[in-house]
C-alpha cells in the first residue's frame, strides 16, 4: 500500500527532475529531519522523523510512545466504576464522549439500559464534547498555518462549553459523570436555556471561521490538493470520523448503528466529501460542529421526564462474557471490546482508539509532500496524543 | 446471555438475524473446516474463531465478502492474573488463584488468543475474528490484507510477545527499547502495586479496635 | 555580572533586580498531555490572560526561556527529553510542575511506563495539584512563584545552592560577623 498516486508521483517526479538539474550545479546530499518530541507544531509529543530530499519527503515515520500510560494494564486493576475516571482522560479534549462506550459496553454485559432521560442526557452531553474537542481544532488549524488568531477565539467560545459541562457535571475537563444503569446527577436549574444561548453563540463562532479562514486564499492552497487520501487506502487503515467521511465514504455511527443513545431522535445531516484532501477534512469538521449544536438544539426541547438511575447493586459486578461497544467520537470511532469474568473489574478491555489508526496511515501520506505541508498535513489528520498512546 | 460457546448448530437454530447468519455460511464455504466455531448474539454481533494457519487467508475472504474496513487487532491472555488484583495487604498470606485457563465466546485451546475486527460499512455490521496462537507464538501477518494492522501488529508484539510472520518490521511502538517483559501478560507484575497497596479500596485500613490489637496498620 | 556571582550584591539592588526577574518571566510551555490544553487556555486564551501577571509564554526554545510549566505525565520514554530540556535552559532557571501526574504519577502511579513525578529528574520550584488543576490554579501558581522570586537571594542561586531567602542569607551573615564565642572550658587548659 506504499505506493503513490498519480498525482503525488508526477509531483514528485517534477521535484526530481528540478533537483537534478540544480544537483549539477549544488550538490545536495538528502538529510534527515527530526520534528519532536516537543515542538510547536505538534499536537502533544508525537515525533516524525523524515528523510528529506531537499525541500520534499522521502520517507516519514512517526514515532509514538512518548505519552503511552498502559491504560490497558491498568483497567485490570481497576474496578468497572473506577475504570471511567481513568479513560477520562484517554482523548482529553472530549472527555465525556470516552466514557459513554465503555458504560455502554458493561451496560450491554449487564443487559440493562440506562432510561430515557439519562440517555438524552449523555447524547446532549456527548456532543458538547464533540464541540469543545472540535472548536479547539478550528482555531490550532491556524496556528498550524502561521495565523494566531482564530486560536483566541476558539479558546473564547470553548470556554462557553465548558461552563455547561462544568455545570451538570461538576468537571470542567474530566466529568467522569456517567455512570452504570444511568448518570449521577440531574441537570441543573436554569442549564437548558444557557445551553441554547451557547449553540447560538457557537454557530456564530463557527461562521465566523468559516469567513476567517476557510475563506482564506493561503489556507486554501496550502490545503486543497495537500494529503490526499483515496477511500480504499482510508478504509484498510481503518480510518474513521472525518478523515474517512473528508474522502467520501458515508460512514457515521451516530446513524448507522443501534445503541442506547438518542442520535435518531435528532435530524442531521452526515456530511461527506469527495476530495479526501487537507480541506474536506478541515470543512468536514467545521460541518459537524455545526451539526452538533443542531443535535443539541433539538434533543434538549424533548428531554423525558423521569429518573436519570436505573437500579442497580450498589458493588457492580459484571457478568462474564465479551462486549464490543462503539460510538462516534469526535476523533472517529472510539470502541471498547470488554472481555468480563464475573468480577468486581474487567479482565481485559481493548481500547481500539481512533487516533491510532487515523495516524497510522503517516507513512503512507507524507511520502512525497513538501517539509510545510507535514504540519498542515498532521493537523487535518487531526489527532490527540492520548488517543494514540493510550 | 450465557458464557459458553454456543456451537454452530444451536447458532443456526436461533431466530432471526440472517445476515450474520449469511456471513457464517459464507465464510464456512471459503474456510472449510478451518473455521472452529462462531458464537451469535442476534441483532448485535458475531464472533468466528478460525485455526491460526488460516489467519491470514480469513483476512482475505472477508475482505471479499464486503468487510474493507479495518477495525483493531489485538490479543488476549486467558491466564488469571497471578497477582489477583495487587491490591491485597502485602503481609497477608496469598490467597491461591486458579491458574486454570477458561477462554472466552467461541472457546479456544491455548493461553493466547488473536482477534481482530473488521466492518463492513455498507451492510452495518462488524465481526470479531479470533484464533488460537500456538507454541510458536506467531501468526501470519495480516499486512498484505489490510495495511493498517501495521502498528497493531506491533503493538500486540511488544505488548504480549506474540510474533507475526511476515511483517517487515516489528519494532517497539510504545516502550523504550531496552524494556524489559510483556506488559499486557497476566503474568506481568504492576511494581508499584507490589510495593504499596492500592489506596482506594475500600476497607483497607483496620477498624481502630483492630488496629490497637496489632492488626497492621496498612 | 561579577557582583552577582561573588554575592556582593546589595540588598536593595538585588530587590530591584528580582523584581524585573519577577515580571519579565519567558515560558516555555512543555505541554505534554491533558493539563497542555488548561495551560494553553491559561496562556493562550484571552479569559485568562497570562500577560496581565508579566508573564511571556511564546519563547521560540527553551534557551530563551526562565520558567518551564511542565504540565502532563511525564513517561520513562519522555524523561531525557525532559531532563535535557532543562539542561538547556540557561540560569537562573524555575520549574512549575502542574498536575497531578507531573506531580507524583496521578491516577497513573502503578502504570509500568509512567515516571512517578518530574521532580525524579529535574528539581521543581513550584507544585500545582489537580487533574487537571484550573487556568486560575496555574495562575496562582505563577503568582507565587513571582513572590517567591522577589524575595530570592539571587547569588546563591548563582552558586547553585539551594534556595535562600534575602533575610536567611542577611540573618547569615549577622551571624558571621558577630566574633564567635570562646568555649568555655572547666578548668582553663586547651581542649585535646
Amino acid at each position: 500500500m506504499t505506493v503513490l498516486n498519480e498525482r503525488q508521483q508526477l509531483s514528485y517526479i517534477a521535484a526530481q527532475a528540478a533537483d537534478a538539474r540544480l544537483n549539477v550545479e549544488l550538490e545536495t546530499e538528502g538529510m534527515t529531519l527530526n520534528i519532536g518530541p516537543q515542538h510547536p507544531a505538534t499536537h502533544g509529543t508525537l515525533r516524525i522523523i523524515a528523510r528529506l530530499d531537499g525541500e520534499q519527503v522521502v520517507w516519514a515515520e512517526p514515532v509514538a510512545g512518548y505519552m503511552h500510560r498502559g491504560y490497558e494494564k491498568l483497567t485490570e486493576v481497576r474496578t468497572f466504576p473506577q475504570v471511567t475516571a481513568l479513560i477520562n482522560r484517554i482523548d482529553w479534549l472530549g472527555s465525556f464522549a470516552n466514557e459513554v462506550p465503555f458504560i455502554l459496553a458493561a451496560e450491554q454485559l449487564m443487559e440493562i439500559e440506562a432510561p430515557p432521560r439519562a440517555q438524552y442526557i449523555r447524547t446532549i452531553l456527548f456532543e458538547l464534547s464533540r464541540i469543545a474537542n472540535v472548536s479547539l481544532f478550528l482555531g490550532d488549524l491556524g496556528v498550524q498555518m502561521g495565523a494566531i488568531t482564530p486560536v483566541f477565539m476558539a479558546f473564547r467560545d470553548r470556554e462557553y462549553v465548558l461552563n455547561l459541562i462544568e455545570g451538570a457535571t461538576g468537571g470542567r475537563f474530566h466529568p467522569n459523570f456517567d455512570r452504570i444503569g444511568g448518570l449521577k446527577d440531574d441537570l441543573p436549574k436554569g442549564w437548558i436555556a444557557e445551553t441554547k444561548q451557547v449553540m447560538k453563540k457557537l454557530r456564530t463562532f463557527c461562521d465566523e471561521i468559516e469567513d476567517l479562514l476557510f475563506g482564506n486564499e493561503i489556507f486554501q492552497s496550502r490545503t486543497r490538493g495537500v494529503g490526499i487520501i483515496p477511500a480504499d487506502v482510508a478504509k484498510s487503515y481503518g480510518m474513521t470520523g472525518a478523515n474517512l467521511r473528508a474522502s467520501g465514504v458515508d460512514w457515521d455511527l451516530r446513524r448507522d448503528q443501534k445503541n442506547a443513545m438518542v442520535w435518531d431522535q435528532a435530524d442531521f445531516k452526515v456530511w461527506t466529501h469527495p476530495d479526501g484532501d487537507s480541506w474536506a477534512r478541515c470543512w468536514i469538521r467545521l460541518q459537524e460542529t455545526r451539526e452538533a449544536t443542531k443535535i443539541v438544539d433539538q434533543l434538549i426541547d424533548n428531554i423525558p421526564a423521569g429518573p436519570v438511575m436505573t437500579k442497580v447493586p450498589r458493588i457492580i459486578k459484571v457478568p462474564a462474557g465479551e462486549a464490543w461497544v462503539s460510538t462516534e467520537n469526535p476523533l472517529g470511532e472510539m470502541g471498547y471490546y470488554v472481555v468480563s469474568k464475573g468480577d468486581l473489574g474487567p479482565f481485559r478491555v481493548k481500547i481500539r482508539s481512533a487516533s491510532f489508526n487515523n495516524i497510522s496511515i503517516t507513512p503512507w501520506v507524507l511520502k512525497g509532500v513538501y517539509v510545510p505541508d507535514i504540519i498542515t498535513i498532521l493537523a487535518s489528520l487531526y489527532f490527540i496524543l492520548g488517543d494514540i498512546d493510550r | 446471555m450465557s458464557d459458553t460457546a454456543t456451537g454452530t448448530d444451536e447458532t443456526a437454530a436461533l431466530p432471526g438475524d440472517g445476515l450474520r447468519e449469511g456471513i457464517v455460511d459464507r465464510l464456512r464455504s471459503d474456510l472449510g473446516e478451518h473455521l472452529l466455531d462462531t458464537y451469535l448474539i442476534p441483532h448485535t454481533d458475531l464472533w468466528v474463531r478460525v485455526s491460526a494457519e488460516a489467519w491470514g487467508q480469513t483476512a482475505a475472504a472477508l475482505k471479499a465478502q464486503g468487510f474493507d474496513h479495518f477495525c483493531f487487532l489485538s490479543a488476549l491472555d486467558w491466564l488469571p492474573s497471578p497477582f489477583g488484583k495487587g491490591e491485597d495487604d502485602p503481609d497477608a498470606e496469598p490467597v491461591a488463584i486458579s491458574t486454570e485457563l477458561v477462554q472466552g465466546y467461541t472457546g479456544g485451546e491455548t493461553r493466547f488468543q488473536v482477534f481482530a475486527r473488521l466492518t463492513d460499512i455498507k451492510r452495518h455490521v462488524g465481526v470479531t475474528i479470533k484464533a488460537d496462537v500456538p507454541e510458536s507464538m506467531s501468526v501470519p501477518t495480516w499486512l498484505p490484507h489490510f495495511a493498517g494492522a501495521n502498528w497493531h501488529e506491533r503493538e500486540t508484539h511488544e505488548m504480549f510477545g506474540i510474533g507475526f510472520e511476515g511483517h517487515p518490521d516489528l519494532r517497539n511502538l510504545y516502550l523504550p527499547g531496552e524494556f524489559e517483559g510483556f506488559p499486557l501478560r497476566k503474568d506481568f507484575p504492576l511494581l508499584s502495586r507490589m510495593v504499596k497497596p492500592w489506596p482506594g479500596i475500600v476497607d483497607v485500613e483496620p477498624m481502630p479496635v483492630a488496629a490497637q490489637e496489632g492488626d497492621g496498620e496498612s | 555580572m561579577g557582583l552577582v556571582d561573588r554575592g556582593r550584591m546589595p540588598a536593595p539592588l538585588t530587590k530591584l533586580f528580582n523584581m524585573g526577574r519577577s515580571y519579565s518571566m519567558w515560558v516555555y510551555q512543555w505541554g505534554l498531555a491533558c493539563c497542555a490544553i488548561e495551560m494553553g487556555a491559561a496562556f493562550g486564551s484571552p479569559r485568562y490572560d497570562v500577560m496581565r501577571l508579566g508573564v511571556i509564554p511564546l519563547p521560540a526554545s527553551p534557551r530563551q526561556a526562565d520558567l518551564v510549566v511542565v504540565s502532563g505525565t511525564v513517561t520513562d520514554k519522555m524523561a531525557p527529553a525532559v531532563k535535557r530540556l532543562y539542561e538547556q535552559m540557561p540560569e537562573p532557571k524555575y520549574v512549575i510542575s502542574m498536575g497531578s501526574c507531573a506531580n507524583c504519577g496521578g491516577p497513573y502511579w502503578d502504570s509500568y511506563s509512567v515516571t512517578k513525578g518530574v521532580d525524579q529528574i529535574i528539581p521543581v520550584d513550584v507544585y500545582v495539584p489537580g487533574c487537571p488543576p484550573r487556568p486560575e490554579a496555574l495562575l496562582e501558581g505563577i503568582v507565587l512563584l513571582q513572590q517567591r522570586i522577589k524575595n530570592e537571594d539571587m547569588a546563591a542561586k548563582w552558586r547553585n545552592e539551594e534556595f535562600t531567602t534575602l533575610q536567611k542569607t542577611a540573618a547569615l551573615e549577622k551571624a558571621k560577623s558577630q566574633p564567635a564565642p570562646e568555649p568555655i572550658v572547666v578548668g582553663g587548659g586547651p581542649i585535646e
